[in-house]
């Protein structure tokens, strides 16, 4: 098989779309959480460090109650208390947003290796704790194609496109929406017209804290069922160039994540389909490097922050 | 009662630096890591069992400690034990700064050019030869015709444990003249578990049914990734007994596997872990701590192949019920042909293409 026909081999399975979607699901909750942060004005390169200590207060909740649930559940609570923290600092005090959640992600990488060691009783990775159950939709099992895709999702996938609209919704259609962006435009303006800055900020910044957290938690009960040190592998980053590849609207995010899933999927596959030297098969594991390189450069238009991103609001 | 006490802790003081002392420096995997560092770890404690010695451990939490932690441990120890490939430099700046002090490389190739420090002794392992056992194996198992093989970064480890694989389905053709083949892939990582069971994903629905992970943590993904495939072709959810793993596999005639690797993995996923492919990591420390305790402790490179206990296939504690005996007796045989010579698994690109099994079983 040419390189040509394996990728089109490789588009006309089921496995590729099923795998693009396991993939773009952590990066559209995180780039979501970054998109909720900027369009206030805050930036956030935490991401990373929340989805750590998502990934793995999840793990350590479903350990001690053995429930999945409630292990999302303290992954969301974590996350939020990280986020609050970068929110704190940045907003309270005006601090660097880079430098705030710069240590944000040492805090995460540090707070989960030193507590993995009391709690696990060795460092590296976490025991195998239950994971949150697949979705089985009966009806679509049979319809081919479709059903071996959808046949056994984890739930986060549906709740991530769900998440999608109705941050969508929420910024571009509800009057809250329509002073978060404001407040991330100018603030100025906003605040002369009666919007608390400062209070829709923590909103945007705990958000980004909610979904980030998500997408940690995805990563270690969602697929795994285990922490592991390295999580999440520099996805947090990936999730923030999606977000910026969106143009900072949740739907472009989406699409950007996704395109990140696919070319990510389009190299899983290759590597098993392709007979190439393992050489070669190295150079592959560049494809969704240089695919983000090709769209960034070629095919976007020229994309815009928020005016007032990463400006920390004074009043005077 | 003063005086005495003083005597007994200055006698103690005496006799503990006196004592035979060894201190092992992990590597960023630390203890616990169930791999490398807890291999490595067991064989320096079974020699404190046997010998009495003085052991400690130095975890390095950044590969820019190695050479703080190698330099301390040698200031202080009889034997310094460092662990795996990415500490090879960090080991031949400091050994040569020391040379009283004896070293034990546990997988870390002679440097370039080939001079090995008088004052090291390091340690290979043939991981072709227990890849060529689960090859074997998977290629006798396989209801699809297929196998997998997933590596991590095909650095010469993984590779060697892609040349013995390969033969060993090749040896398993020539003998059976079957035609399974073998689709290889490599994850580019040691860590990212979400890729390898992605990938592990891609290879099942390529029609493989049988994968083989050398590929560090990342396995743990394809182990999940098999455990999930199976469930759903059996129907039971994932707190069944092996009881009922293993019926069903016999009762669908087909299931999906995972071959572990390094360490005896079979444990993590009972009944969807086919073997693991061993490298006794614990044998070289315990063989070089054994060594420099007896003073013969000679420096220079040993490979541990499977006559040397340094590779082997695992006891197959969940799943040797799976497999039929023939295939057992078969793989137990080419585990003799192996030490005693009569086979060679080949260790190269070269030698893996001119291979060709002449072997008969004697039953």
């Amino acid at each position: 098989m040419n390189v040509f026909q394996a990728v089109f081999y490789s588009l006309s399975t089921p496995i590729f779309y099923k795998l693009m979607l396991i993939s773009a699901t952590p990066l559209i909750f995180a780039a979501l959480g970054g998109v909720f942060s900027e369009v206030t004005g805050v930036t956030n390169i935490a991401l990373e460090g929340i989805m750590k200590i998502g990934a793995f207060t999840a793990v350590v909740f479903t350990f001690y109650t053995g429930n999945p649930w409630l292990g999302l559940l303290g992954a969301i609570i974590a996350g939020v208390m990280l986020a609050w923290l970068h929110a704190y600092v940045s907003i309270r005090w005006s601090a660097d947003q880079i430098v705030s959640a710069t240590a944000l992600i040492l805090i995460a990488s540090g707070l989960s290796a030193f507590l993995m060691e009391p709690i696990f009783g060795h460092s590296g990775q976490t025991d195998f704790v239950a994971k949150i159950p697949k979705v089985k939709i009966p009806a679509i099992q049979n319809v081919p194609f479709f059903g071996q895709i959808f046949d056994e999702m984890s739930i986060f996938v549906y709740l991530a496109f769900i998440a999608v609209a109705l941050s969508w919704f929420l910024i571009y259609k509800t009057p809250l929406g329509l002073r978060m962006r404001a407040v991330g435009e100018n603030p100025k303006s906003a605040d002369t017209l009666g919007v608390n800055v400062f209070r829709i900020r923590y909103f945007g910044v705990l958000m980004s804290g909610v979904l980030a957290a998500f997408a940690g938690a995805y990563l270690s009960i969602g697929e795994l069922g285990q922490f592991q040190e390295n999580m999440p592998s520099g996805k947090g980053f990936i999730a923030l160039a999606a977000m910026i590849l969106g143009n900072w609207n949740p739907v472009g995010a989406m699409w950007a994540a996704l395109l990140f899933g696919a070319s990510d999927a389009l190299n899983i596959q290759l590597q098993s389909i392709l007979d190439i030297p393992p050489e070669m098969k190295a150079l592959l594991n560049l494809l969704p490097f240089v695919i983000t390189i090709i769209v960034v450069s070629g095919f976007v238009g020229k994309t815009r922050p928020p005016a007032a991103d990463g400006v920390p609001y004074e009043k005077e | 009662m003063k005086k005495a006490v003083l005597l007994v802790l200055l006698m103690a003081l005496v006799v503990s630096s006196f004592a035979f002392k060894v201190i092992m420096v992990s590597d960023v995997g630390g203890l616990g890591d169930k791999s490398f560092n807890d291999g490595t770890w067991a064989g320096i404690l079974k020699a404190k069992d046997k010998y009495g010695i003085d052991v400690q451990v130095i975890q390095s939490k950044e590969q820019s400690d190695y050479v703080d932690n190698l330099s301390n441990a040698a200031k202080e120890a009889d034997v310094v034990v460092a662990v795996g490939f990415m500490m090879s430099n960090a080991l031949f700046d400091v050994a040569p700064q020391y040379p009283a002090t004896k070293f034990i490389g546990i997988d870390i190739a002679p440097p370039e050019g080939g001079k090995v420090p008088k004052n090291v002794q390091l340690y290979l392992f043939k991981e072709q030869e227990s890849a060529f056992f689960v090859g074997y194996l998977a290629a006798a198992m396989t209801k699809t015709g297929k196998v997998g093989f997933i590596g991590g970064i095909a650095i010469p480890p993984v590779e060697r444990f892609r040349y013995g694989y390969m033969a060993g389905v090749k040896a398993y053709n020539d003998i059976y003249g079957d035609n399974v083949e073998v689709v290889v892939g490599y994850t580019e990582s040691f860590t990212d578990a979400a890729k390898g069971k992605s990938m592990a994903l891609a290879q099942y629905a390529e029609g493989a049914d049988i994968i083989f992970a050398a590929a560090g943590a990342c396995g743990n993904g394809v182990i999940d990734a098999a455990k999930e495939k199976s469930l759903k072709l059996y129907g039971i959810d994932a707190n069944a007994d092996l009881a009922t793993v293993i019926d069903k596999y016999f009762e669908k005639g087909e299931g999906y596997f995972a071959i572990g690797v390094d360490s005896d993995q079979d444990y993590m996923a009972p009944g969807y872990v086919l073997a693991s492919a061993l490298k006794r990591v614990d044998n070289a420390s315990y063989y070089g701590v054994r060594d420099a305790y007896r003073n013969r402790f000679k420096g220079g490179l040993q490979v541990l192949g499977a006559l040397e206990d340094g590779v082997s296939l695992s006891q197959m504690k969940y799943t040797k019920g799976l497999v039929p005996a023939r295939i057992l007796a078969e793989i137990e045989y080419l585990n003799y042909a192996i030490k005693s010579g009569l086979l060679v698994v080949p260790d190269n690109e070269n030698d893996l293409n001119n291979f060709s099994a002449d072997i008969e079983f004697p039953f």
